[in-house]
């Protein structure tokens, strides 16, 4: 690649070029689109629990099987779900985030200085 | 219960801290041998140490009361303080790693480019950690005194004496394993009686009609939102609360930097992963203290519930079994009290020496001192103003104490973060603002309640759990304040964009602007 960047602070000029990469925005884009759906996601399961045990206690009491009833159920499904997001993210973000950050950072230091 | 043992018990722990903290002033020598030794820690144990320092005499002594009072309600309690870590890796983790930013107000300088952003961090970073460590002194001094029956300044002072010696010897911090250490004893300290007590069911001589007095335990108490212990407007309350816990955690001052010592944002996430399962561990136990206390300790739902983990074992087993438990809970007490308070002051002494200290320290000698010395003088005052706090006010909820610093971290540092990281027209005047507003309201409504706080109804239930409206109100004052300031973004936020969001691997500079 010829340099025709404009005079001035070279190292700022590679932070503008690389803030204007279609690369870094769709890296940046990506992660914001798993990580703030999810976080909301997240929270409205567990905002809906406390409502559900509230407003529908008939509904909650309502037994499985045994002893076992449905806020039970959901209860547990609460841990179980952060744990299940948790995983979620660490493979997601180990599979799609890491390999492309990866190929950034070759495009980027392979550039003539 | 059987003071001698306990005291024992409480002695070993306070001897092995003050033992390992010699040793560790032996084997650390500057600030960076902690982070370059923690660097070789695989994620099991750095994850069992971020556990250990984070779990504190609320989790340990506070949820199991609050549950024994107010009921189901205070379960979340337990979600909230694991979910925090969640919010954490996903939403900041990551970026603040890259951002090379050690401490919060190294965050706030670098991305805003303003000392005055900066000073009002450190500011927040003392008051959120003041607020964080007076519970844990009250809790100390609780303990002392289920255990001896010694007035609680006794254990407080015990406390506030050990953990500025080790800090000031710059022991505890730079060790790693202590912190993983205390984490296992107190989760043993916890387990061992609940698994005792079971036990000595199954072989037959439980009390009669304990199982039918479980089943039937107050109707109203085991409902949820059932305004049991006299909490007005539940779900408001709950729900705040929860707000409080998942977005507060990212802003306290002693857990930020310890994902640093992690080697590269993949250990981060393996560590938070292993974090959640520990901390998940850890608060299956505070609630069947609870409920076992409901049947075996009804006396104290009136009268301290926060002793109700130090109490049972001796209720449920009399004899020398109960007293061994006993003996053995109150040490885990006391490695939750000591683990949370030194990571607390560390942070604080860290931030009023740079930011707030030295400085004045230089004016006033002509730059006769010793660069040392002046975080050792602020770490005595990092817990001094604790201390008096601790002696002007009453006995207070520990847990409920601990959750308004979460709300302050929340109003305060989460909308810095978050849109700090995420908003590039976010502005230095925004993020001024924001700060100010919603650190003002949620440490007024935090220090009104710490000092006694309305009886009743609304004024009660927003003042007691003010992170609902403090953190909306801090992240719509930085967004219409950086709308009406677009000069004052940062002449660097595209740099700092991309320094957040570019992988660690890539070779930006990360340094500090210089000035």
């Amino acid at each position: 690649m010829s340099d025709t960047r404009p005079a001035g602070d070279p190292d700022l000029t590679t932070y503008r070029d690389v803030q204007l990469s279609p690369d870094f925005s769709d890296l940046r884009r990506r992660f914001r689109r798993f990580v703030f759906p999810m976080t909301a996601l997240f929270l409205v399961w567990y905002f809906l629990y406390v409502l559900l045990a509230a407003y529908a206690p008939g509904f909650m009491s309502h037994k499985v099987g045994g002893n076992i009833n449905v806020a039970l159920l959901f209860g547990l499904g609460q841990f179980v779900s952060t744990f299940a997001i948790t995983m979620i993210y660490v493979r997601w973000a180990d599979r799609r985030i890491d390999p492309d950050a990866e190929r950034m950072r070759h495009q980027i230091e392979g550039e003539p200085k | 219960m059987s003071s001698a043992m306990s005291l024992t018990a409480i002695g070993l722990v306070v001897l092995a801290t003050i033992g390992i903290g010699l040793f560790g002033l032996r084997i650390s020598r500057t600030t960076s041998d902690f982070y370059v030794a923690s660097r070789a820690v695989t994620p099991r144990w750095n994850a069992s140490a971020i556990s250990g320092e984070y779990l504190s005499a609320a989790s340990f002594l506070g949820v199991a009361g609050l549950v024994l009072v107010n009921g189901a309600d205070m379960l979340w309690f337990s979600v909230g303080y694991t979910v925090g870590y969640l919010m954490l890796l996903v939403l900041v983790a990551a970026p603040l790693r890259r951002s090379g930013a050690y401490t919060l107000p190294d965050f706030a300088e670098t991305r805003f480019e303003s000392a005055v952003v900066r000073r009002i961090c450190s500011g927040l970073v003392v008051g959120i950690g003041t607020l964080y460590l007076l519970p844990q002194l009250h809790g100390a001094g609780l303990t002392v005194q289920t255990v001896t029956g010694a007035p609680p300044d006794v254990g407080a002072a015990v406390v506030a004496v050990i953990v500025v010696f080790n800090v000031a010897a710059g022991g505890m911090r730079s060790i790693t394993f202590v912190q993983a250490f205390q984490y296992w004893l107190k989760l043993t300290a916890l387990a061992t009686p609940i698994f005792v007590i079971l036990i000595a069911w199954r072989s037959g001589d439980h009390p009669a009609g304990v199982l039918q007095s479980l089943q039937g335990a107050a109707s109203e108490w085991s409902e949820p939102l059932s305004r049991a212990g006299g909490r007005d407007h539940p779900l408001y309350a709950t729900y705040s609360l929860l707000l409080a816990l998942c977005f507060g955690t990212m802003g306290l001052p002693h857990v930020l930097v310890r994902f640093y010592t992690n080697p590269d944002g993949r250990a981060a996430r393996r560590t938070t992963v292993v974090v959640l399962a520990l901390l998940g561990l850890f608060y299956l136990f505070p609630p069947m203290y609870a409920v076992l206390g409901r049947t075996f300790a009804p006396d104290l739902v009136s009268a301290g519930a926060d002793t109700v983990v130090l109490e049972l074992p001796n209720r449920i087993l009399p004899g020398t079994a109960g007293d061994l438990l006993g003996a053995l809970v109150a040490a885990g007490a006391f490695a939750a009290f000591l683990s949370t308070s030194s990571g607390l002051t560390v942070a604080i002494a860290g931030v009023t020496d740079q930011d707030l200290f030295r400085s004045r320290l230089h004016r006033w000698t002509g730059g006769d001192y010793v660069a040392v010395n002046s975080f050792r003088i602020a770490a005595v005052l990092s817990m001094t103003v604790p201390y008096l706090a601790f002696l002007v006010t009453g006995s207070l909820s520990l847990a409920d104490t601990v959750g308004l610093a979460f709300a302050v971290a929340a109003s305060t540092f989460c909308p810095l973060l978050v849109l700090g990281i995420w908003w590039r027209r976010m502005s230095t005047t925004g993020a001024a603002a924001g700060l100010v507003v919603g650190g003002v309201a949620a440490s007024a409504a935090a220090l009104i309640n710490v000092l006694g706080g309305p009886d009743g109804g609304w004024p009660k239930a927003l003042v007691g759990q003010p992170a609902a409206w403090t953190m909306p109100l801090a992240f719509i004052t930085v967004i219409v304040v950086s709308k009406l300031t677009p000069d004052k973004i940062p002449a660097g936020a595209a740099r700092s964009m991309v320094r957040l969001h570019t992988p660690e691997a890539v070779d930006v500079d990360r340094g500090l602007p210089s000035r």
